[in-house]
């Protein structure tokens, strides 16, 4: 029997009335994004995840989140393949299944807020599926410009509310969400919803009571239950979810589960069937799948975090999936590895202080600021000084609930610096930059203390709009101009869209794949990482449909910064020149500044001066249009004609000098008018 | 003078592409070679070529390629009976053919006086008038821009205009001029590009022709007043004044025009008493039909290879029978083209900005197949030198007829032309074979300055096996260098 029961292609409204009839309950697999995102640093390639695609083809899952949150950047930055090449990939392996993205309302895959245009030319141009979309604000009104766009090219919106326990976010709290969602969506029969909860903090008892709670009012919705496995009692939680009426669970493979990721899916089926629930999934497959990760997942071994472990503490400090781990790589590598403790301490008041939800970007605006509070007291205080700060806010906090005007006015005085040296984005951030706080503005000494005595006029800057209405359109076309600029030739729409994202890095990406074409994309991750070790080694593979062969032949013994390599390319041995760090750049003096004469082409300076004059000195004066070299290039002539009167200040070049286009001829020095 | 000699050992005072052609014919006649280079030269495709090679000097050329004194000890040490020079160089050099001659060596060319005559660009414009063949009006002396602005104005041409050098050719000391205030700096700029190229700078001003296409004609003549035309050519197309594609036949004249043109070319060769072979050339005014006389190229022409592969004639091999005296071996009526041929020239340039590019070539695959042929100067390992001219091959295309002949080009140049190390112009080349203004035949000297953008922009083709290189490289660095931080 099929367990398809969903496909691209079909209809939002058809796709949710089939969850509807599921009898019991569907999974996402989030193998192919969140699993690599939370364990592994986002560097599981799609060399490897394309591998459990046909088990995914037929397993029955709702949907295979493979694209989106921090994947498409860390795809071009750190494995240098795009999404959109992951998306053709995946659609031609698995044309069984839907393909979901994980999208920031406002922020979408990077890392600043977009006007309108943007997300709308953006969204317009992806090939998902599914758009899981969430707010880390919870600001329902900051998601309509990706929901109209996605509903209207007639693929499935799955708003998501972003999840955590604490008593302000309480399900009164959670369902006036909900009703704005609805509201957006013009009902529930073309949604799904998704409680994200992304640190993992859901208990079994508050879970079950916010499902039955919308499930009351809102019968007919579909609800999907995401969550990370950090605090270790994820799979009772999941149980629960299901039976209180989530009719779609994150799961991943059991051999991709570390610590702070999602549930096993073989796990997940097994008690769920035990419960008496059914859960539509080819177990066959999946068990194929689980098998399939062994094959390749010890080539990512670098990629995983050296802090292994579950850590309930999460529900206190609530970081998020992977950026828990990878917060611990920062503190070491910053050297305040041992600050840890007390920066999770901090975190975990400061989030009753500046109320919000700590997934992306709040959870960078969360850790960066409370890092940098602990970080600032121990350079200035030492130990003593980070438990002076933890005190305060403890005292402020547990003792006297946040009731400014009861702590001691030395106390008030140190509050009022603490957040003077917070980053912009927690400024911009309480200046509702991103949108409206989901329980409303911090107290009013959080103002004093971020901006000093500029605090009212900040105040009245603060906005409460929507950050769609805050950020003016973009010229789109002078955008494509600067990339076309910077990469030399017209550009494609992915590669424009890869710039909208992340410009630096997209140009970056776009000259990788210039010089190395599809390496990240056909070679093993063994020898995408470390090359090919010992004469003999090869790699083979197909490239439009003819077999491929490298061969190491030997790598030599570098020599001035250079090593030739010798590598057989199917058969023909070819000698491959490979500079090393230490290759000694020829810094060639370029001009840049309007006062600085650079060639125009490369050639020959036969002349320094002109016929007339004679050569040139430094001191000279020059006037507009007058020769002041001529460069020779292939037997013709190119005079350079000063720009404007000047003196000579230096001449960069000697007579019959081989130079080189936009090379530095002439420094001069315009003449002042008198 | 008509007396037999044979040559059993030439020098070819030449490099690249030049040398190996000559040499390729030299090694068919069992005719053996003497190369010449100069120091960055010293492992140059044409040295390994030759039967012999000599050191000529230093790299620039008035050390090397143009030391007629040591080019000419080196033939005679060497016990060559003659010099061919192939184009460029010293080609057109009378003084270098007169010193040769002197010194009791063959010279594969035309006699030095005629050479000399053609040389200067306003003595040949009155013979070819004598002879009555129609020429441009000009100003044949210009001793400043007042001169030309008397000249315009008494022969009422109007804008724009055109500065040549008088011992000019190949484009250089060319400036096109488009309006009055334009004259004194291009007057200058003419005068200085013609004394550093030709060590003259007399220049003269002719009308400029819009539009006009550049159609020459091949012309072989013997030490016994027999003169053969080998038909026409079009090389319309060019930058900077320097042809890059050539074909024949010209698709822009009729068979009337043809026998026209090629029969005023035999006329103004007899008239010069021309012999060996070379090239007269036209200007066609694609508005009137009528053409005018450009010059008389008195040497090798860079692209005699697509006469030679629609007539099925060795022109070079020719050149050594010609100058060993012997007659021309076939009347005219026995040559009839049946093939329409195309020449690209792959200068090591970049396509976009034709800035000269330099460097180790690090991977050269060679088109192959029906149809083309390729006359390479450099092989894969080969440097280029920033020295001399940017031509390091040729490839020429023949077919039925034009349409064909374009494909077998497009097939040399997208599937089968692969440099690296160096650019080169191939990318720029493709994208004018496949130009629907090309294809059309609808193009003038001036095509490509106005379709660069579109020509740069146009589709560039990969194949499997470019990738794979790319991919080799990444394998290369990471196999060498380990892990990245990136990563």
């Amino acid at each position: 029997m099929s367990y398809i029961f969903v496909k691209p292609g079909m209809s939002p409204r058809e796709i949710v009335k089939k969850v509807r009839e599921l009898p019991g309950v569907a999974f996402v697999s989030v193998g192919m994004r969140d699993a690599g995102q939370s364990d592994y640093k986002n560097r599981l390639r799609i060399f490897d995840l394309k591998t459990l695609a046909p088990y995914y083809n037929e397993m029955g899952l709702f949907a295979a989140e493979c694209h989106g949150g921090a994947r498409w950047h860390v795809g071009i930055m750190n494995r240098r393949e795009s999404p959109f090449e992951e998306i053709e990939i995946l659609r031609e392996l698995m044309p069984n299944v839907l393909l979901q993205t994980l999208i920031r309302e406002t922020n979408m895959w990077g890392y600043r807020p977009y006007p309108k245009n943007i997300i709308e030319y953006v969204v317009e141009r992806v090939d998902i599926d599914v758009w899981r979309c969430f707010s880390f604000l919870n600001d329902v009104r900051n998601m309509r410009v990706v929901a109209e766009v996605v509903m209207k090219r007639g693929r499935l919106f799955e708003p998501a509310i972003s999840y955590t326990v604490a008593p302000w976010f309480d399900t009164k709290y959670y369902l006036k969400v909900v009703d704005e969602i609805v509201d957006l969506c013009g009902g529930v029969d073309e949604i799904i919803l998704c409680i994200k909860d992304m640190a993992g903090v859901g208990t079994v008892k508050s879970v079950s009571e916010l499902i039955y709670a919308i499930k009351q009012k809102y019968p007919e919705l579909v609800i999907n239950y995401h969550r990370h496995i950090t605090d270790g009692l994820a799979i009772p939680v999941l149980v629960a979810a299901a039976k209180a009426g989530a009719k779609i669970l994150d799961v991943e493979e059991d051999t991709l589960c570390r610590f702070y990721g999602h549930s096993p899916i073989l796990a997940v089926e097994a008690i769920l069937r035990e419960e008496g629930i059914p859960v539509n999934l080819n177990r066959r497959s999946a068990e194929l799948a689980v098998e399939k990760v062994r094959e390749w997942i010890r080539d990512y071994e670098w990629a995983e975090s050296p802090f292994k472990g579950f850590d309930h503490m999460v529900t206190k400090h609530k970081m998020p999936g992977g950026a828990f781990p990878s917060s611990f790589e920062q503190a070491e590598k910053g050297g305040f590895l041992h600050l840890m403790p007390a920066i999770l301490q901090v975190m975990s008041l400061y989030n009753q202080i500046v109320k919000y939800f700590d997934v992306t970007p709040g959870s960078q605006i969360t850790w960066v600021t409370c890092s940098g509070i602990v970080n600032r007291y121990y350079k200035e205080f030492g130990e003593t000084g980070v438990q002076r700060v933890i005190n305060l806010l403890k005292k402020f906090v547990e003792e006297k609930k946040q009731d400014f005007s009861a702590m001691e006015p030395e106390e008030q005085e140190e509050l009022l610096q603490l957040f003077r040296q917070a980053p912009g984005d927690f400024k911009n951030l309480i200046l509702g930059h991103y949108g409206k706080l989901p329980v409303g503005w911090p107290e009013e000494w959080v103002y004093k203390s971020a901006f000093g005595e500029a605090w009212k006029e900040k105040l009245k800057e603060r906005k409460e709009t929507s950050a769609l209405e805050n950020i003016p359109d973009e010229d789109l076309n002078t955008l494509r101009r600067q990339l076309e600029e910077e990469i030399g030739r017209p550009a494609s729409e992915e590669e424009f869209i890869l710039y909208l994202m992340h410009p630096k890095d997209a140009i970056d990406f776009i000259k990788f794949r210039e010089k190395y074409g599809l390496a990240p994309l056909v070679l093993p991750t063994k020898v995408w990482r470390e090359g090919l070790s010992k004469p003999g080694d090869k790699v083979e593979f197909e490239l439009e449909g003819k077999p491929y062969c490298i061969e190491l032949v030997s790598i030599g013994t570098e020599n001035d910064g250079i090593i030739h390599v010798v590598l057989k390319v199917n058969n023909k041995t070819r000698v491959f020149e490979v500079k090393t760090p230490r290759a000694k750049k020829e810094e060639v003096r370029k001009a840049t500044k309007p006062n600085e004469i650079g060639a125009p082409i490369s050639g020959t300076v036969w002349r320094i001066g002109n016929l007339k004059r004679g050569t040139l000195k430094v001191g000279d004066i020059v006037h507009k249009g007058e020769e002041i070299a001529n460069l020779e290039s292939m037997k013709m002539e190119n005079p350079i004609l000063a720009p404007f009167d000047a003196q000579v200040v230096e001449i960069c070049v000697k007579l019959n000098q081989m130079v080189e286009e936009g090379q530095l001829l002439f420094v001069l020095k315009p003449l002042e008018e008198r | 003078m008509t007396l037999e000699r044979d040559i059993r050992k030439v020098l070819i005072a030449n490099r690249g592409v030049p040398a190996v052609r000559i040499m390729n014919t030299c090694r068919d006649k069992k005719i053996k070679t003497v190369a010449i280079y100069s120091t960055p030269d010293r492992l140059a495709y044409h040295v390994f070529l030759a039967d012999e090679a000599v050191h000529i000097g230093e790299a620039p050329p008035h050390d090397s390629y143009l030391n007629m004194e040591k080019i000419i000890k080196c033939a005679l040490e060497r016990k060559c009976q003659a010099i061919h020079p192939g184009w460029g160089f010293l080609a057109e050099n009378p003084r270098f053919a007169e010193m040769v001659e002197e010194a009791g060596l063959i010279w594969v060319g035309p006699p030095s006086e005629v050479i000399r005559l053609m040389g200067d660009k306003i003595r040949a414009k009155k013979i070819a008038q004598k002879a009555n063949v129609p020429t441009i009006p000009g100003l044949m002396k210009v001793k400043s821009p007042e001169d030309v602005l008397h000249w315009m104005e008494e022969e009422e041409v109007t804008f724009p205009i055109l500065f040549k050098a008088a011992a000019g050719g190949g484009g250089k000391g060319m400036v096109r001029v488009n309006s009055v205030e334009e004259i004194p700096i291009a007057f200058e700029k003419a005068r200085s590009e013609a004394k550093k190229a030709f060590g003259d700078d007399t220049v003269f001003v002719e009308k400029y022709i819009e539009r006009g296409r550049h159609i020459e004609v091949q012309i072989l003549g013997d030490k016994f007043g027999n003169v053969v035309h080998l038909f026409e050519r079009e090389c319309t197309l060019q930058r900077r004044n320097q042809k890059i594609l050539e074909e024949a036949p010209s698709p822009s004249i009729d068979e009337d025009l043809r026998q026209e043109i090629c029969y005023t070319a035999i006329r103004l060769a007899r008239e010069i008493g021309y012999y060996s072979a070379g090239t007269v050339e036209f200007l066609l005014d694609p508005k009137t039909k009528k053409f005018y006389f450009l010059e008389v190229n008195t040497r090798l022409q860079v692209e005699h290879g697509v006469t030679e592969l629609i007539t099925g004639v060795d022109i070079v091999g020719l050149m050594f029978d010609i100058a060993q005296g012997k007659k021309i071996p076939f009347k005219q009526e026995d040559i009839y083209p049946n093939r329409h041929a195309i020449e690209v020239r792959i200068n090591a340039e970049d396509p976009k900005t034709f800035n000269p590019s330099f460097g180790t070539i690090t991977r050269l695959e060679i088109p192959q197949g029906p149809g083309i042929r390729v006359s390479s100067g450099v092989y894969e390992g080969a440097d280029v030198p920033p020295y001399y001219d940017s031509l390091i091959m040729l490839v020429m295309s023949a077919g039925a007829d034009r349409a064909e002949a374009i494909r077998v080009m497009d097939r040399a140049l997208s599937r089968g032309l692969r440099v690296e190390g160096v650019k080169t112009i191939a990318p720029l080349l493709l994208s004018i074979i496949r130009h629907p203004d090309f294809i059309a035949g609808n193009f003038s000297t001036r095509f490509i300055e106005e379709h660069l953008p579109e020509l740069i922009s146009a589709f560039r083709e990969k194949t499997a096996d470019d990738e794979v290189l790319k991919i080799a490289q990444y394998v290369a660095e990471i196999s060498a260098l380990g892990p990245q931080p990136w990563m």
